[in-house]
């Protein structure tokens, strides 16, 4: 578990396969009923090839993504992300990150995370973690 | 040969009404009908495969500094998304949604979500959003065709009235099929 990092290390990768059960079970669990989510006949009416997944679930993984590599101790204080690509069932979702700063005073690291499925980039965008958790 | 039809699209008459909309400093409030629950958090970590002792057991957390479990950060807009069959409630973010369409931009695509947490989220609070339109663009020729980005701040509280995390939410209203071609 890092209490400290340096601008350029990399966190491990982080790979998921793109299940119905991921899509449908993430939207329902971070309760977003919206239909293109979780039933197929009304997200292929909407246009698209399948139920894809909702941004909720993405910030899930990409929070994630960072606390399985700072650990327990640590604490998100921001997850920003710009939306690309789908991630429709049968895909595999993988997220890379890169530490592009550390504080020493408040040991808060910002990261640059980047999702790829096999359309493209699904969601890009940086993560600050306080790698010590917040004094309160 | 293709011929397009001039696209019937307004910018001017969108960021009038939605300057007005603005102005008028209206909100969306909602209050979550339940309390976080360790149920609800539980079931989030099971589809996303989150391990992290500090949602979970109740030691763990204590050693980490918090006073119970805690809620993953990204849970921020769980709270507070409707429930099944609710009706939502008259919005000044889908009033501005509706002049978008109503301006000749019908399609739409989300481009960028910012979550600040200020504190975790914990099993028993009572979460409440407030909802509102923060900013408009300029018309953009974008890879979709002339849109415009509308952006919306929900702030989080819970029930004592203080902020626990904010969220921007960019969305782009486009007028599909009319890209520019080369």
């Amino acid at each position: 578990m890092p209490t400290e990092c340096e601008p350029g290390q990399t966190l491990p990768e982080m790979t998921i396969p793109v299940t119905a059960t991921l899509v449908a079970g993430g939207a329902i669990a971070t309760r977003d009923w919206s239909l293109v989510h979780h039933d197929t006949a009304a997200a292929e009416a909407a246009g698209t090839q399948d139920i894809f997944m909702n941004i909720l679930t993405t910030n899930g993984l990409i929070g994630r993504f960072v606390t399985d590599w700072a650990g327990p101790q640590a604490e998100l204080t921001d997850v920003s992300i710009r939306l690309g690509a789908p991630n429709f069932p049968g895909d595999t979702f993988s997220v890379t990150g890169t530490v592009s700063e550390f504080d020493e005073e408040s040991a808060s690291a910002l990261i640059e995370v980047t999702g790829t499925n096999g359309i493209g980039t699904h969601a890009s965008g940086h993560v600050r973690v306080a790698l010590q958790g917040r004094k309160r | 040969m293709t011929v397009t039809t001039e696209p019937k699209i307004d910018p001017e008459g969108a960021s009038r009404r939605i300057a007005e909309l603005i102005a008028a400093g209206r909100a969306r409030h909602y209050r979550a009908r339940d309390r976080v629950s360790t149920a609800t958090i539980n079931t989030l970590l099971d589809v996303l495969g989150d391990r992290n002792p500090v949602y979970t057991d109740e030691a763990a957390a204590k050693q980490h500094g918090h006073d119970s479990v805690i809620a993953p950060a990204t849970s921020l807009q769980v709270w507070t998304m409707n429930c099944l069959g609710e009706e939502a409630t008259a919005s000044p973010v889908d009033a501005a949604y509706d002049i978008l369409r109503d301006c000749g931009f019908p399609s739409v695509v989300a481009v960028n979500s910012e979550q600040h947490y200020d504190r975790p989220i914990v099993p028993g609070d009572l979460i409440s959003s407030t909802e509102t339109v923060e900013e408009l663009s300029e018309l953009k020729q974008t890879g979709l065709g002339p849109g415009m980005f509308i952006t919306t701040l929900f702030v989080f509280r819970d029930e004592e009235g203080d902020q626990v995390g904010t969220m921007r939410f960019r969305t782009l209203w486009y007028a599909a099929g009319q890209k520019k071609e080369d």
